[in-house]
Parts: structure tokens; C-alpha cells; sequence
């Protein structure tokens, strides 16, 4: 059984000061959705920078020295052609490949890490059942606190959010409110 | 005088939402349906001339000994060049925070993505036998040969693939919050459906937004550079060749230049008349235009002072060849008034953006930016065929001429990139939404800070 506060916002900054007090308070399951992404809701929500910089990294990395190897296998190890005395394994001729797949793998770890690590191609979530949650990409900040949370209390919770002036607060299970 | 605004009026971030995609939904006029009959008609005219090629062989082109490489890598360099400059737009000025991009990133990397797909099409049927195309790449062939990779071609098969799908990638990446946004706003039910597979379950969790922003720019990151490596490569095709006329170090910067250059023009002969068609002044404002022509300026110089050093560098080689080609054949050779064209396009039609005035007059941008375009197809002609036509002995000396099989390809993609742009511009919203949001929220942050007063709570 899912349930969830649900309390939308006119505007991130409003936002942004709930969910800093939610934090304070000891919460940790709690998210918003946002229209577009603000230094204030990513503040407000404490969360630290991305690590994916670093998968991707390592994926261009890992893209470029296969790349290079595969270049030096090719030409210089399965099938070394001799035109006018050149070196079979000739680095700088590599060059361009080398860095081309490197690139090619970055990319690729750089989209598909957005998609495993930000939880998508998940086509349903509890949030789409919510009667008015289409104004999330448009122009309203829902901030989200997850029934799994150890301080989750409705009526407690319910109230902490209520001082913060949403335009409507309301606990949902099953993506209907309760 | 201050510069004009980057969005006009004071709209709200919902009003943004539905101008910029209700787009996608709205019914089409019968101008819509005449431009998109148009473009499919001539979509299926290149496909017949493939086909016609394809079926008969290469020799229905006017390709010759020694002009082996004429409109196949004419029309190849070209569009790959209208291709760079959604990347520039898309990525080097997202590292640079040039926030006037946001209106017009998602447009220009369409342009990006489809002007790539005209290009692979060349070299795929100028090797002659298109279904021998896998060669190309490395895979364990029983014959056990590979691909020469020291050789310019399997770089460009390389640079060429590598950026067609990061190109895909980071354009589908900033896809996501629209399509995401459409998924919930738009009227029937089918549609919604539709656009929430394409979403991936895009939520606007801020759990999402800090990945999918990192990962934004570092892919802007790695675009950066891999547009500058692209057109650097297409460059060394020619530069390692020895033939005079290409085999100049100055080519990999002249080239990239180039490629901007054209870009930004080809950005500008789209979006001059997009923005009005699709009523997006107030998001595609005359500052943004103007930006385009300062571009197309500053790379223009960047063109004609490449061109002024190839003449320089073959008169102080000293080298009769180089002296032959630059002085005689450019000017002379058949085919040689495209040399002039050339020059006129690119050298003297950018020197019109010197007077803001003109800058901000949108019929002299568009009928520049189609000059320009013009001029930098000419560019290449010159290049590929005058170089080709007066090679080292006289006895080699040939001419050329297209025929019409060759211009019916060249011109089929032009009507099949409208195509595909015209497909682009009905189903994918045009101005990204969630960019342009976010933009207005800044540009009112800054403005209430401004003044030094506390932001009042933004209503909307």
C-alpha cells in the first residue's frame, strides 16, 4: 500500500522553504516535481551533486582505450599492410577514432545513466493517479513526502506542511485522497 | 541603445506551456498540408533518382577520372557544415551560458540531426555499391580484412556516426520535460498516451533533475568538442590527400569555420520564417536574430581570412602546382564561376552585418543567410572539383558537368530535409518549454534583485 503527502506551490522558492523545515525535522523520503529545476528546490531538498560526471568519465575512458586497442589489433597485429615503410602501430593515425568512441561511450553512459539512476522509463507512478498533478509540468511545485519516511505521520506531517501556505496539502493512497 | 529582450510581454510560465505546445496538437491549415504535399513530393523524386542510381550504377552521375569525388562529397561536406551549427548553438553556448539560446536550442539541433541524415546519404551511394556500406566498420569478416584505420575515410565513418547519435542523444535528452509536459496537457486521450511512452516516465522529480542536468552538460561538454573533431576529420579527407588545392594544413579551423558559418545561416533561412508561421516573436525575438548575424560575421571573417592564407601560403611555397591551381585554375577552370559566387556569398554578403541596422531587418537576413548558403555549396564545388579538374599534368586535365541525376539527388534532399523538418515542426515542440520557463524565472530573479528589493512571492 502507497501513500504520500501531496502539498503543491505556486512557486520553488515557497517550496524550497517547506521542504528545508521537513529536512530539519529529520525527514528523508521526500521529493518534489517540478516544472523546470531550480537552485532553490535543489537547496531546499539538501541534495548533494550528481555522481553520474564520474560513471560517464569512466565510460569515455573505457570507450577511447577499447577503440585504441581494437585500431593497434586491426593494424598492427591482424593485418599490418606496409605502405612506403610507415609502422604498422602508428599512434597519432589512431588519434581520431580514439576520440571519436570515447565521445560515442560518454554519451551513451551520460543518457542511459539519466535513465537508470533518475529511476525513469517507468511509464506509471502513484503521482499520475493524482487529480490535478498535470499542473506539475506546467507551472506548479508539488512537494512529495512518501509514506515509507520513518517520521511519516498524516496528520502530523499534514500540518507541518500546512504552515508553509501550499495552495492545497492532501494524503493520498493509491493516488486517491483520503 | 539597450539590446531588445529575450522574451517579449510578461507571460506566465502557463501561458508559455500552452503557446509554445499547443503546437503540437493544433490543427494544421491548408498551408501546412500544401508545404508538407510539396516536401513529400519531392521526398519521393530523390527516392526514385536513389533507386534509378542504385539500379543502373554509379555512371548515371557526371563523375569522371579525375573528378571521382564531385556532388557526392559536394553535397556531403555541405550539409554536414548546415549541420554544426545546432551543435555550436545547443552545446558551446550552453557551457558559455549564453541563455538567448533557449529558444532556439531545440530548433537548431532538428536542423543538426536531419541535415546529418542528407549528408550520410552521399557517401553511402557514392561508394557505388551502397549494400558493401558495412565495410566501413570492423566486424570479424571471414576474409579476415579490415578496415585501413589510418586512412581519412574510417575516421569520417566514425566521426560521422559518433555524432549523428550523440547529436540524437542530448536533443532526446532535452526532449524529455516537453514531451514529459504533453503527456499531461494535451486534449485526447491517444496523444497523451502517445507522448508518455516517448516521455520515458519523465516526472519532474527533482531526484530526476539533478542527474539530468549533469548529464546535460557534460554532454554539452563532450559535444563541444567532438563538433570541432567532426568537420576537423571531414577537413583531413582532402588534407591528406596530396592533390593542390587540399593538401593545406589550414584546413581542419577553415573548415569548422565554415561549417558554423553556414549553419547560422541555415538556422536564420529556417527560423526567419518558423517564427512567423508558428507566431513566435515573443520568444524568437529580433535580439536572437541579431546574435545569429553577429555569428555569421565573426565566422565569415574567420572564411575569407582561410581563403586570403591558401593564396598566401600557395604563392610563398613557391611550389608550381600549388601557384597553378590557386591562380589559374580558380579563376579560370570550367566550373570556375562558382569561384566568384563563392567569394560574393561568403566574403561579401556577411560584411552587410557590420550595420545593426541591417542586422535587425529580417528580409535582409533571410535573403543573406540563402546567399550565404549558396556561397558556401559553391565553396565547396571549388574545392572538391576546380582542385580535382587541374591536377599535376595537363595530359590529366579534365572538365566537369553534373548531370541531371546528380542535381535531381541534390536538390530531393533539400525538399527531403523540409520534409523532415516540416514533421519536426507538426508533432515535437518547436521552443522548449521547461527551458524558456526557467529562463523567465531567472531573468525575474534578477530583475527584483535588481532593484534590491526582496523577490515578493511569485504568483505562478
Amino acid at each position: 500500500m502507497h501513500r504520500m503527502l501531496l502539498a503543491e506551490f505556486p512557486g520553488p522558492t515557497e517550496l524550497a522553504e517547506a521542504a528545508y523545515a521537513l529536512r530539519e525535522q529529520g525527514y528523508r523520503d521526500i521529493d518534489a516535481h517540478t516544472p523546470y529545476s531550480t537552485e532553490d528546490v535543489r537547496v531546499g531538498l539538501g541534495l548533494r551533486h550528481s555522481r553520474l560526471p564520474l560513471a560517464i568519465f569512466v565510460g569515455g575512458i573505457l570507450g577511447a582505450g577499447l577503440a585504441y586497442g581494437l585500431q593497434w589489433l586491426l593494424v598492427g597485429y591482424l593485418y599490418p599492410l606496409d605502405v612506403g615503410g610507415r609502422p604498422p602501430h602508428m599512434p597519432l593515425a589512431f588519434v581520431p577514432i580514439t576520440f571519436e568512441m570515447g565521445v560515442l561511450l560518454a554519451s551513451f553512459t551520460a543518457f542511459f545513466g539519466v535513465l537508470v539512476l533518475g529511476r525513469l522509463v517507468k511509464l506509471w507512478d502513484p503521482v499520475f493517479e493524482v487529480e490535478g498533478f498535470e499542473t506539475s509540468s506546467v507551472d506548479r511545485f508539488w512537494l512529495r513526502v512518501d509514506g515509507t519516511d520513518p517520521r511519516f505521520d498524516p496528520e502530523r506531517t499534514r500540518e507541518e506542511l500546512a504552515r508553509f501556505r501550499p495552495l492545497r496539502v492532501e494524503l493520498y493512497e493509491r493516488g486517491r485522497p483520503q | 541603445m539597450a539590446a531588445p529582450p529575450l522574451i517579449l510581454g510578461a507571460p506566465t510560465d502557463r501561458e508559455l506551456s500552452d503557446r509554445l505546445l499547443s503546437g503540437s496538437w493544433t490543427y494544421r491549415g491548408n498551408g501546412w498540408k500544401l508545404a508538407f504535399s510539396l516536401t513529400f513530393a519531392g521526398t519521393l523524386v530523390l527516392f526514385t533518382a536513389i533507386t534509378y542510381t542504385v539500379w543502373t550504377g554509379i555512371g548515371v552521375w557526371g563523375n569522371n577520372v579525375p573528378v571521382a569525388w564531385a556532388f557526392g562529397i559536394i553535397n556531403f561536406v555541405w550539409w554536414i557544415g548546415i549541420g554544426h551549427a545546432g551543435t555550436f548553438i545547443s552545446a558551446v553556448l550552453h557551457l558559455f551560458e549564453q541563455r538567448w539560446r533557449a529558444s532556439i536550442n531545440r530548433f537548431a539541433e532538428a536542423m543538426t540531426l536531419f541535415a546529418v541524415i542528407q549528408a550520410a546519404l552521399f557517401p553511402l551511394l557514392h561508394l557505388g555499391r551502397p549494400w558493401f556500406g558495412y565495410w566501413l566498420f570492423p566486424y570479424p569478416s571471414t576474409t579476415a580484412t579490415w578496415p585501413q584505420v589510418k586512412s581519412a575515410l574510417p575516421w569520417d565513418a566514425a566521426a560521422i556516426s559518433t555524432y549523428f547519435t550523440v547529436s540524437l542523444l542530448f536533443w532526446y535528452l532535452g526532449l524529455l520535460p516537453d514531451l514529459a509536459s504533453i503527456r499531461d496537457s494535451a486534449p485526447e486521450r491517444w496523444r497523451r498516451r502517445l507522448y508518455g511512452i516517448f516521455a520515458l516516465g519523465f516526472r519532474g522529480s527533482e531526484r530526476t533533475w539533478r542527474h539530468y542536468r549533469a548529464a546535460y552538460l557534460v554532454l554539452a561538454g563532450l559535444a563541444t568538442p567532438l563538433v570541432l573533431s567532426v568537420h576537423s576529420i571531414v577537413s583531413s579527407d582532402f588534407a591528406m590527400g596530396l592533390t593542390p588545392g587540399w593538401h593545406s594544413t589550414i584546413f581542419p579551423p577553415y573548415f569548422v569555420a565554415g561549417a558554423i558559418f553556414s549553419g547560422f545561416a541555415m538556422v536564420l533561412t529556417l527560423v526567419i520564417p518558423a517564427r512567423v508561421l508558428f507566431r513566435l516573436e515573443h520568444v524568437i525575438t529580433e535580439r536572437h536574430l541579431e546574435n545569429c548575424a553577429k555569428l555569421i560575421l565573426a565566422t565569415g571573417l574567420m572564411v575569407s581570412y582561410g581563403y586570403l592564407i591558401e593564396y598566401f601560403i600557395a604563392w610563398y611555397s613557391g611550389n608550381p602546382y600549388e601557384i597553378q591551381q590557386f591562380l589559374s585554375a580558380r579563376p579560370t577552370a570550367p566550373g570556375s564561376l562558382l569561384w566568384y559566387v563563392m567569394l560574393l556569398g561568403n566574403v561579401l554578403v556577411p560584411q552587410l552585418f557590420w550595420s545593426r541596422k541591417l542586422r535587425r531587418n529580417v528580409w535582409v537576413l533571410f535573403w543573406a543567410s540563402i546567399a550565404i548558403n549558396v556561397g558556401m555549396w559553391a565553396e565547396r564545388f571549388v574545392i572538391i572539383v576546380l582542385s580535382l579538374e587541374r591536377e599535376f599534368l595537363p595530359s590529366k586535365w579534365e572538365s566537369y558537368s553534373p548531370t541531371w541525376v546528380d542535381l535531381t539527388i541534390f536538390f530531393g534532399t533539400i525538399f527531403f530535409f523540409l520534409f523532415l523538418f516540416l514533421l519536426f515542426l507538426r508533432f515535437i515542440p518547436i521552443v522548449s518549454a521547461s527551458e524558456v520557463k526557467e529562463l523567465r524565472h531567472e531573468l525575474h530573479e534578477e530583475h527584483h534583485h535588481g532593484e534590491g528589493r526582496h523577490a515578493p512571492h511569485a504568483a505562478g
